[in-house]
């Protein structure tokens, strides 16, 4: 069971297309996790994010800052290259310069029927945060009422809740079990299971968890853990990156990362008044680097996080070009050796060196073993 | 006990054999298209400057980019953790190990024992490495051999901007059009090499005493201008190329039981 979210995420446009004949409904694209999923679940419209493909390409050079991160680029590839075809709208949500310029690039550039911009505050951290994105969602709202041209009640608000905060649940409880001496899943599968769930049907995706974890007891007896580690960084989706690392050695038992624990670790608390419990959500959740200021609360979530899942060492990545995270790395790399967690930083591309890379990887486990081993 | 390291470089393989610790011979060969043959040719060669047969030894341990290419060799060392073993083991008041190849350069922060305890290795880009120097004494016709010599007759400092070898390659063309003469251009390329090197080793915390190893080390010129941007003594061991290999040997006999 646990293989379905590998095969959703690699024919992630099948399964929208398919959606999209079988419900007749709308897909919207989006670029950034900050995206309320909970207001299109309200209105019957399926969230995909886009994401890149990895695939070395010649496309987009005319149309983005070749400076901005690979990322964002691949992303934007995408677009030009019509895998994305199908979709009804895109979207995003505030969140760094370079992924928002691959939103106004699309816009400009390949045709559809509906985007949006949606101005999420970057500085969460001030008390107007609140009332400022409350304001902002209803906003939102209101132009996706006149889009499907189908009004969204309370009732549909709390059920697009219902949906999100039952697959955060589930995603918890699948990366609860990594906790144990044996992991019963590799870091590379928790992958697959958490950025399927941004491209499928959230029904769809929970059920699978559900089904999954019925499964989990026992497995992945025989393999060796070796050095558990953790990975950190921006949006990382470098799944070949992701095997290489286990392959030689390790299991990785947690992250902070958009495409893991960063997505889901937190839920919507019912309050009454749907809207301000859903800005309240991506208000506290555990943040990008882009809004984490003034204080740095990155650095304790993520030091609870190598604690509670007893992680040997860390892999710090991130894209290149991305100034946000990297000007939390030196912060991040002393906080995790006060802890003594020695870490690795690598640096991601389009595609990644993987025989330069393994070889850091190598000499970073060998680093991590005990002195009578070595 | 009698063990084998074997280091398997982009450039050339180098073979190790070492008796109870102590080196008994050494081979190497260059590395060409077909590279199972001249990994073969080198160890058989050092087999037999060293009397012994394949048999004789206990464990074979391989290090290198092509590490994995050696078909007989027991297990595995990075050689990143190699080359710091074999420096601290030659120089034990080592504490800061660069290592610079054909094409890579390393730098290990590593404790007595020669345990890496941090690392930083080139990205992308070979102009901190051997064969930039290749390159660029193709540019000033002179053979590799004489460019490290050349360089140390240079009184007067160029700086050189590019950060890569190709772009590296036509500064030394515009230097050559301005007539500057051939030593103050090798050197110009030495100090553009160390300083390459040590802004990486720079994100360790330099820790003395330093230990070059590598290719490299033998060239003059390179570890003139590496001391001179240091501005710290560089320690060479005897026949540095060899000190990976060396590193894997003693790492095929701690993990035969032998103890290191």
């Amino acid at each position: 069971m646990i293989e379905m979210f590998q095969e959703w995420y690699e024919n992630r446009h099948e399964y929208a297309k398919q959606w999209k004949e079988k419900t007749g409904g709308k897909v919207m694209g989006y670029f950034c996790t900050y995206v309320p999923e909970e207001i299109l679940y309200a209105a019957d419209v399926l969230p995909v994010r886009i994401l890149g493909s990895h695939e070395v390409q010649d496309v987009t050079e005319p149309y983005i800052f070749a400076m901005f991160c690979p990322f964002c680029r691949d992303c934007l590839a995408q677009g030009l290259k019509g895998r994305y075809d199908y979709l009804d709208g895109i979207m995003i949500s505030q969140s760094c310069l370079h992924i928002r310029q691959a939103y106004t690039s699309w816009q400009l550039h390949i045709p559809v029927p509906y985007s949006y911009y949606l101005p999420m505050p970057n500085h969460v951290q001030s008390p107007r945060a609140l009332p400022y994105l409350v304001g902002e969602l209803e906003r939102f709202k209101r132009s996706v009422e006149e889009w499907t041209g189908k009004e969204i009640t309370d009732e549909d608000l709390v059920h697009g809740i219902e949906i999100m905060n039952r697959n955060r649940e589930l995603m918890m409880k699948f990366y609860e079990t990594r906790k144990a001496e044996k992991p019963p899943m590799t870091g590379l599968e928790a992958m697959f299971m958490v950025v399927s769930g941004q491209m499928i049907h959230k029904d769809d995706h929970s059920r699978t968890i559900e089904d999954t974890m019925k499964e989990l007891d026992g497995r992945n007896a025989d393999r060796k853990v070796g050095q558990r580690l953790m990975i950190i960084g921006s949006e990382d989706d470098d799944t070949e990156f992701i095997k290489m690392v286990e392959d030689c050695g390790a299991t990785l038992v947690v992250d902070d990362h958009c495409t893991g624990s960063r997505y889901f670790w937190n839920t919507v608390e019912p309050n009454g008044n749907p809207l301000e419990a859903i800005a309240k959500r991506y208000i506290e959740r555990p943040r990008c680097p882009s809004k984490d200021w003034g204080e740095r609360t990155r650095i304790p979530h993520i030091l609870s996080l190598a604690k509670d899942y007893n992680a040997a060492g860390a892999i710090l990545v991130q894209q290149k070009f991305c100034d946000p995270h990297e000007l939390d790395m030196p912060a991040i790399k002393q906080a995790l050796e006060s802890e003594d967690i020695p870490s690795l930083f690598l640096e991601l591309d389009v595609t990644v060196p993987i025989g330069q890379f393994k070889t850091r990887v190598e000499a970073f486990l060998e680093m991590l073993m005990e002195e009578d081993l070595f | 006990m009698k063990v084998a390291g074997i280091d398997v470089g982009a450039k050339f393989v180098k073979v190790v054999i070492v008796d109870d610790g102590n080196l008994v011979s050494r081979s190497s060969r260059l590395m060409g298209f077909e590279q199972k043959e001249s990994i073969e040719e080198a160890f058989k060669e050092a087999l037999e400057k060293a009397g012994l047969k394949k048999e004789d030894l206990t464990h074979t341990t391989a290090t290198g980019s092509g590490k994995t290419e050696v078909p007989f060799a027991d297990d595995e060392f990075t050689e990143v953790s190699a080359a710091a073993k074999g420096a601290v083991n030659l120089i034990p008041s080592a504490r800061t190990v660069i290592d610079v190849g054909a094409e890579e350069g390393r730098a290990m922060h590593t404790n007595a024992k020669g345990k890496v305890l941090d690392f930083v290795i080139n990205e992308r880009c070979a102009a901190g490495a051997g064969s930039f120097t290749e390159a660029m004494a193709r540019a000033l016709e002179i053979p590799l051999e004489e460019i490290g010599p050349l360089s140390l007759k240079s009184k007067k400092s160029i700086p050189m901007n590019a950060q890569c070898v190709v772009f590296a390659e036509s500064e030394v063309v515009t230097l050559v059009h301005q007539k500057t003469p051939k030593e103050d251009i090798a050197r110009a390329i030495h100090d553009a090499m160390a300083s390459r090197i040590i802004s990486m080793a720079r994100r360790l915390s330099i820790e003395e005493d330093v230990a070059l190893v590598g290719g490299l080390a033998n060239n003059v010129g390179f570890v003139e201008s590496l001391r001179r941007e240091l501005n710290m003594d560089v320690k060479i061991p005897e026949e540095p190329e060899y000190v990976p290999a060396y590193g894997a040997a003693l790492a095929a006999a701690s993990r035969a039981g032998g103890g290191s």
